[in-house]
């Protein structure tokens, strides 16, 4: 379990993360999301006691980071950042990171199988390539079989054979009772992965919600409707106090769920030839919350030109 | 409901020990120093530059030192490739926190043991130990080889003649010390290429310099720069006059190699890694 209070980071002016409070539960998936520059990063080295808060405080398993006795066994990280010496052998930087936390050497084999990189093993991480990297990092975070792990965009440089097995690892690790916490700025990963959310953006709280309650309260939904008569279906429903867009013959309904819809416009004696509930997806509605909080935005060219202007 | 996995961070250690200790701090970092490349041809150049060249220096002046003309103490030949040898203790001691910072390492290396005071006191111990030991083999080593052809010219130096035992164990003493010196640049300054010419030119060029300086005030500024305080104590017979006693200087240079570390100390502690 990872329980942050008031977590507070500035870099000079720049407010990082600002008074951030969740709790990482066992068992379950939470996705970490934000755009660009939210703060997750920051937040996730805060954990890992590699940055200093400058308020407020988080906790593993009930204490510090720094204060466990052999921290790779309680918590397993997976950082933004390439933490590895160029020149030395994918064996050699687990060697040496098993030896500093009592792990034994015999798990050090069965971690570079896990993450498939037992061929190269012996190669120099130098020449490995970003998702080679990206795979020993994961290999460095489950060295300790830590209850407690940490992937900070783990899928980033993998190709899609490596995505599917993080997302399938990510819930596996859940699945035997872990604190998974994993951040991304794709929504559409973290719906096939995550039970839980923390949106993030400028380093402030969105939301911290289950996945279920994200879509409920954050997908946009409506009822499409069509009818060969789409004019008197639009009177009728209008009448009910619907709120009904009309695209052509096709009618976007809010305020009532197609079960009634349906019915209504059948008791009128009036005929459908479609009725379904479109939502907007959970991209766009990831895109709606955190629109406010986006720092680093491309502009398109023709904005440009009229900002020149 | 599902069983959360036991918080028990013995769980895979069976039944040994409870906690990872200094020594496993310990080990890691050596396993660290010594799996890439550097070290080892580092270490190698220490010993080649070092014997090698107190060698080459020896059977090339002997017969000068052995004529009357000669007005130099034989002494002061026998560890002379100490003085190149320094560079590859300052190397090593920089690269061992730099290069740390220059690949990301350093945040696999406080991840694992977040106690930084104990980072630090290990890779101290290794490093000093490595050069300490590297430092006395390479005089022993460079010992042999000069002192060969100044026994060829009748003026042979014996291990027990005054000083030579103490310079041999004193070129380790020195060189682990240098490590440190540098050991301490590298985590003020943490890029490789400003704490290495940092440490470069304190010892070579602003060391030599300083005996430039005028008046007593000038002299005592030069002998207590720490290259000048500190290298006394690896020669039997120091070239320059000036320097200080060698126990004396060593204690000076100590104290000083002291005074930067626990300055860098201070600043690693609370720092964002
Ligand atoms: N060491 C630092 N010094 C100064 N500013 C920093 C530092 N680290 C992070 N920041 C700033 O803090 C903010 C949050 O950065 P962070 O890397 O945590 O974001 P993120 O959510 O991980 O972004 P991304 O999705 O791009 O990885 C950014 O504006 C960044 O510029
Ligand atoms: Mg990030």
């Amino acid at each position: 379990m990872i329980v942050a209070r008031g977590l507070t980071k500035t870099f000079g002016a720049k407010v990082a993360v600002d008074d951030l409070s969740f709790t990482v539960e066992p068992g379950r998936v939470t996705g970490f999301l934000g755009p660009n520059g939210a703060g997750k990063s920051t937040t996730m080295r805060m954990v890992v006691g590699l940055d200093r808060p400058t308020a407020g405080s988080v906790t593993v398993n009930g204490h510090s980071y720094a204060s466990s006795p052999a921290p790779l066994r309680e918590v397993g990280a997976l950082l933004e950042a390439r933490a590895l010496h160029p020149g030395r052998t994918a064996r050699n930087h687990l060697r040496w990171l098993a030896a500093s936390n009592g792990i034994p050497r015999t798990r050090i084999d069965e971690v570079l199988d896990l993450v498939g990189l037992d061929a190269v093993a012996d190669q120099r991480v130098g020449r490995f390539s970003l998702g080679m990297g990206q795979r020993l990092g994961i290999a460095v975070a489950l060295l300790g079989e830590p209850p407690v792990v940490v992937l900070d965009e783990p899928v980033n440089g993998l190709d899609p054979e490596g995505i599917r097995w993080v997302r399938t690892l990510a819930r596996e690790l859940a699945g035997q009772g872990r604190t998974v916490l994993v951040s991304s700025h794709l929504m559409s990963e973290m719906a096939l992965t995550a039970d839980h959310l923390v949106v993030v953006g400028r380093g402030r709280m969105l939301a911290d919600c289950s996945m279920a309650q994200f879509i409920a309260d954050h997908a946009a939904s409506y009822v499409r409707v069509r009818s060969p008569r789409p004019g008197d279906v639009e009177a009728l429903l209008r009448g009910r106090g619907l709120d009904v867009d009309r695209h052509g013959d096709e009618l976007q309904v809010q305020g009532m769920d197609a079960a009634g819809i349906g019915d209504l416009v059948g008791r009128a004696g009036l005929h459908l030839h479609e009725l379904t509930l479109v939502r907007s997806s959970l991209e766009d509605a990831f895109m709606t919350l955190t629109a406010d909080s986006v720092e680093y935005a491309a502009h398109p060219a023709a904005q440009e030109a009229q900002a020149v202007r | 409901m599902i069983d959360t996995v036991a918080l028990d961070p013995d769980r895979h250690v069976p039944g040994v020990r409870r906690h990872p200790r200094a020594a496993d701090t310990l080990h890691a970092e050596w396993l660290k120093f010594w799996s890439v490349r550097s070290t080892g041809w580092s270490t190698a150049m220490l010993f080649v530059l070092g014997a090698g060249l107190t060698t080459l220096v020896c059977a090339t002046s002997a017969a000068w030192l052995a004529s009357g003309e000669a007005d130099e103490s034989p002494a002061s030949f026998i560890t002379w490739g100490l003085f190149f040898a320094q560079i590859t203790a300052l190397a090593l001691g920089t690269l061992i926190v730099t290069s740390e910072y220059g690949t990301g390492m350093i945040r696999a290396t406080l991840s694992a043991t977040p106690r930084r005071g104990a980072v630090l006191a290990a890779k101290a111990v290794v490093l000093t130990g490595t050069l300490f030991v590297a430092g006395v083999v390479t005089a022993f080593a460079g010992y042999l080889g000069g002192n060969w052809f100044l026994d060829r010219e009748g003026i042979g130096i014996a291990l027990t003649d005054d000083g030579v035992l103490r310079s041999m164990l004193g070129s380790g003493l020195y060189l682990a010390g240098l490590g440190l010196f540098a050991m301490a640049i590298g985590l003020l300054v943490r890029h490789t290429a400003a704490a290495l010419s940092i440490g470069l030119a304190l010892v070579f060029v602003v060391g030599n310099m300083a005996f430039l300086l005028p008046g007593t005030w000038g002299e005592w500024v030069a002998k207590l720069l720490p290259g000048n305080a500190g290298s006394g104590v690896a020669t039997p017979v120091p070239f320059n006059p000036e320097l200080l006693a060698p126990w004396t200087g060593f204690a000076v240079f100590t104290a000083e190699v002291a005074a930067l570390l626990l300055t860098g100390w201070l600043v690693f502690r609370h720092r964002d890694a």
